[in-house]
């Protein structure tokens, strides 16, 4: 359901939460926002439970270097949360470590909430469409964005190949020695596709300025305001709800 | 400026004036002087050796070399009678729809819809008929609908091809220009989009560089054949320049389809037909009905040219050791989902096993798994590990230099001075020694194949070898080099698989094949039989050989 929302609804209410995240030092708000966002995931896109804790993994990771710096180094964790520009709610140094932990995620997790429910394509198409963004800016994100399983796919290849070269099939995941040497070639390839990709797109009368029409950009509807209006009741309830407790 | 569609008028649709090309640094030009005309409604065939400049003069057309690609360009180039230069290359979109040797140059790396539509948003159509003129493409190309939503990445390579021909088509301009359009699609896909480009059509001149020339020839008005320096070395309709001029294409390793290697069996015998023939039929049509002695006298002729196209069979199978088996075997990718099950086939030394089947429908992955490279999901794989010669070569290379490459393939025991010859000798066996210290990258296609097969065929490493679609890029002389040194391999007691889309090449190389299809094997036994089982070759999508009518021409002739 979620997939099929205009993508730049989504980029504002995403956008307006993390703000709210950074802003509100509440690790309640924190809580809350991490399940809305889960919660939004799991049944309104129907994405795996096991998925959504994995990706909490690495922001998990990164909010417990906040917490441990906090409890760790109090007078470091002063500087680090006046650099925050928060104001403690009269808690140690502990609990103001787990707010920081919480917001890693919470901004993670709407992070993630925005980045499973959109296909990369609309989004480009509709920031050229909305936001002007240049067709030559707009088709270098689209070749970027495919970049990145193409390389996938053409390590593999290599490592065939190489693989081949040793006698045995290659491992399920390359060691680090692996990998250092596959950088130089698969940075070749990433240069020869750039390059066929500017002169495919020039054959084909990409050209800087002039009009063109954009297909199957998504438009707006009205669940699109719906979800808006949605969620910024969501937030404010949030926000009140963390207010009145604090 | 969006370009603007050109109206075909009588100016020439494209037109080179001794055009030279010279790369920087480049101690040669590589291509040119050329003098070349495609006439309004005309189908120009542009044949070539490997290396001979072909893609680099189609790219000069509408202006990629110089402008995007650097070079130094000397003569004019006019298209519809306007020199080229006025116009950026995007200019000439509407113009001249270009269809380039690799798909991934052709494309963007976008979702299936979005490639087609992308040159009709540049013309800044209106929504609706650019979503008639894709689905029409799609239709024509013969792309299933549910490919829409696909990225063109995650398609095999023929799969890619056929998006990129109807991204070219849905393009409709007056000019198209295809380069080497159908290298890796199945036989019925290539049939079809050579009759589809080919289409008979005033308004719509083409300008095509193909090796597979069997169903094509057919459809062109005229050829130019461009020589080792570059320049056209010969010019004429299709029929007579291949009968006329067969020792000098055959010198210069250009390709020629099966009929003209019939016709010049015919000729020895005083039985050629008046009009020079383009297909195997017109070759010996003309022997239905005649006498006896005439029947007897061209049968000898028929029979060497089916001999010299047909596979040695393959004596004394059962006693051969068996060098690789699959067992019951589920072969999927490198981390991808099974897509061939219950697989069974075994390859014994001094054996070529051919592999065939649609694009997209498994081969390279039953190759990689009869090489033992590709961890099977259910069954078991015996025997030695196998090389194979991958469908992309540059996967391969890891050298700075082709000499290199093969010097790191052969075994390091060997002395040095004995190490050095031995790559001397392999590079010119291959015909590699002059571009020996270029980088791999920097070769051409059929440069490229041959030193992957090069390096894979060095030294004796591997008692399987599987050969993923040999052929492409290569020119007459690259292939019969291929042909030459897989006959030797066998006779030496490897074992090879090869995996191609060309019947004729399967038929004259592999004594047996494998067909895929349906998500496992379709078929498998002697190759001559199989490529007549019309029932077989329908569900497979593959379509006869050229050579058949010959063939069956031979079963009715009486022998004596």
């Amino acid at each position: 359901m979620l997939s099929a929302l205009h993508p730049l609804g989504k980029l504002v209410v995403c956008m307006i939460w993390i703000a709210a995240a950074v802003l509100i030092f509440d690790a309640r708000f924190q809580i809350a926002t991490i399940v809305i966002a889960a919660l939004a995931l799991i049944v309104l896109d129907r994405t795996s439970p096991v998925l959504v804790l994995a990706l909490m993994i690495p922001f998990a990771l990164f909010g417990f270097g906040f917490l441990t710096t906090s409890v760790l180094f109090r007078q470091e964790s002063n500087f680090a949360l006046r650099m925050a520009g928060e104001s403690l709610l009269a808690s140690p140094a502990f609990s103001a470590g787990i707010t920081l932990f919480l917001r890693a995620i919470a901004c993670g997790m709407v992070s993630a909430l925005f980045a499973l429910t959109t296909d990369p394509g609309a989004f480009v198409r509709t920031l050229m469409v909305h936001w002007r963004l240049s067709p030559q800016i707009g088709y270098s994100l689209f070749s970027a964005m495919q970049l990145v399983p193409d390389l996938a796919a053409e390590a593999q290849q290599i490592r065939l190949a190489r693989a081949m070269k040793r006698g045995r099939p290659p491992r399920r995941f390359p060691g680090p020695f692996e990998m250092f040497r596959l950088v130089i070639p698969l940075l070749a390839f990433a240069i020869r596709r750039a390059g066929r990709a500017a002169i495919a797109m020039e054959a084909r009368g990409l050209t800087p300025g002039a009009p063109r029409t954009v297909i199957a950009a998504p438009r707006f509807r009205r669940r699109d305001l719906a979800f808006i209006a949605i969620a910024l009741t969501a937030l404010v309830l949030c926000i009140s709800w963390a207010r009145s407790r604090g | 400026m969006p370009s603007e569609p050109h109206a075909p008028d009588a100016a020439r649709p494209a037109h080179w004036q001794d055009v030279a090309v010279r790369y920087p640094f480049a101690d040669k030009a590589a291509v040119g002087p050329v003098k070349l005309t495609v006439e309004a409604g005309e189908r120009l065939l542009l044949l070539g050796p490997s290396g001979s400049g072909k893609s680099t003069l189609l790219q000069t057309l509408t202006g990629l070399i110089p402008q995007s690609i650097p070079a130094h360009v000397e003569g004019s180039i006019r298209l519809f009678g306007q020199p080229v230069k006025e116009r950026k290359p995007s200019g000439w979109a509407a113009t001249v729809a270009q269809f380039f040797q690799d798909a991934d140059q052709t494309l963007c790396g976008m979702r299936v819809e979005d490639e087609i539509a992308f040159a009709l948003e540049n013309r800044a159509l209106p929504e609706k008929l650019i979503a008639q003129k894709v689905a029409k493409a799609m239709r024509r190309v013969g792309l299933p609908e549910e490919w829409r939503p696909r990225r063109t990445m995650t398609l095999s390579g023929g799969e890619r091809q056929l998006v990129a021909l109807a991204a070219t088509l849905a393009q409709d301009a007056p000019l198209f220009v295809a380069d080497e359009p159908t290298a890796h699609l199945a036989p019925e896909a290539a049939n079809r989009l050579h009759r589809l480009l080919m289409e008979t059509n005033e308004a719509r001149s083409v300008l095509i560089v193909d090796h597979r020339l069997d169903h094509l020839i057919g459809l062109v008005d005229r050829v130019a054949v461009l020589g080792n320096g570059g320049t056209i070395v010969a010019e004429g309709s299709p029929g007579a320049l291949f009968r006329d001029k067969r020792d000098q294409l055959d010198a210069l390793g250009i390709w020629r389809p099966l009929a003209s290697f019939l016709d010049a069996e015919l000729q020895k015998v005083g039985l050629a037909p008046a009009d020079p023939p383009l297909a195997v039929d017109d070759a010996i049509r003309h022997l239905e009905g005649a006498s006896s002695a005439i029947v007897r006298k061209a049968r000898t002729a028929v029979a060497a040219f089916v001999a010299a196209n047909s596979a040695r069979p393959f004596e004394d199978a059962g006693e051969q050791e068996i060098v690789a088996r699959l067992v019951a075997a589920d072969c999927a990718p490198f981390l991808g989902p099974t897509v061939l099950r219950n697989v069974s086939v075994d390859l014994r030394a001094g054996e070529i096993l051919g592999i065939l089947g649609a694009n997209g429908a498994g081969k390279s992955t039953l190759g990689a798994s009869l090489a033992g490279l590709l961890k099977l999901k259910r069954g078991r794989r015996e025997g030695a590990p196998g090389g194979i010669a991958f469908q992309k070569p540059e996967n391969q290379f890891v050298a700075g230099t082709a000499r290199e490459e093969i010097a790191t393939s052969l075994p390091r025991s060997a002395l040095r001075s004995d190490h050095a010859r031995q790559v001397d000798e392999i590079l010119a066996a291959w015909d590699l020694a002059g571009p020996q210290d270029r980088h791999p990258f920097e070769l051409s296609q059929g440069q490229k194949r041959r030193l992957a097969l090069a390096t894979l065929t060095a030294g004796d490493r591997w008692p399987l070898l599987v050969l993923d679609e040999p052929l492409a890029g290569l020119d007459a002389n690259g292939a019969a080099m291929m042909s030459k040194h897989a006959e030797a391999l066998r006779n030496s007691g490897r074992a090879i698989a090869i995996i191609t889309h060309d019947m004729d090449f399967a038929l004259r190389l592999c004594a047996r094949s494998v067909i895929v299809g349906e998500g496992g094997l379709l078929a498998e036994g002697p190759t001559a039989q199989l490529l007549f089982d019309a029932e077989i070759l329908k569900r497979a999508g593959l379509a006869e050989p050229a050579i058949a009518p010959a063939m069956r021409w031979l079963e009715r002739a009486p022998e004596c």
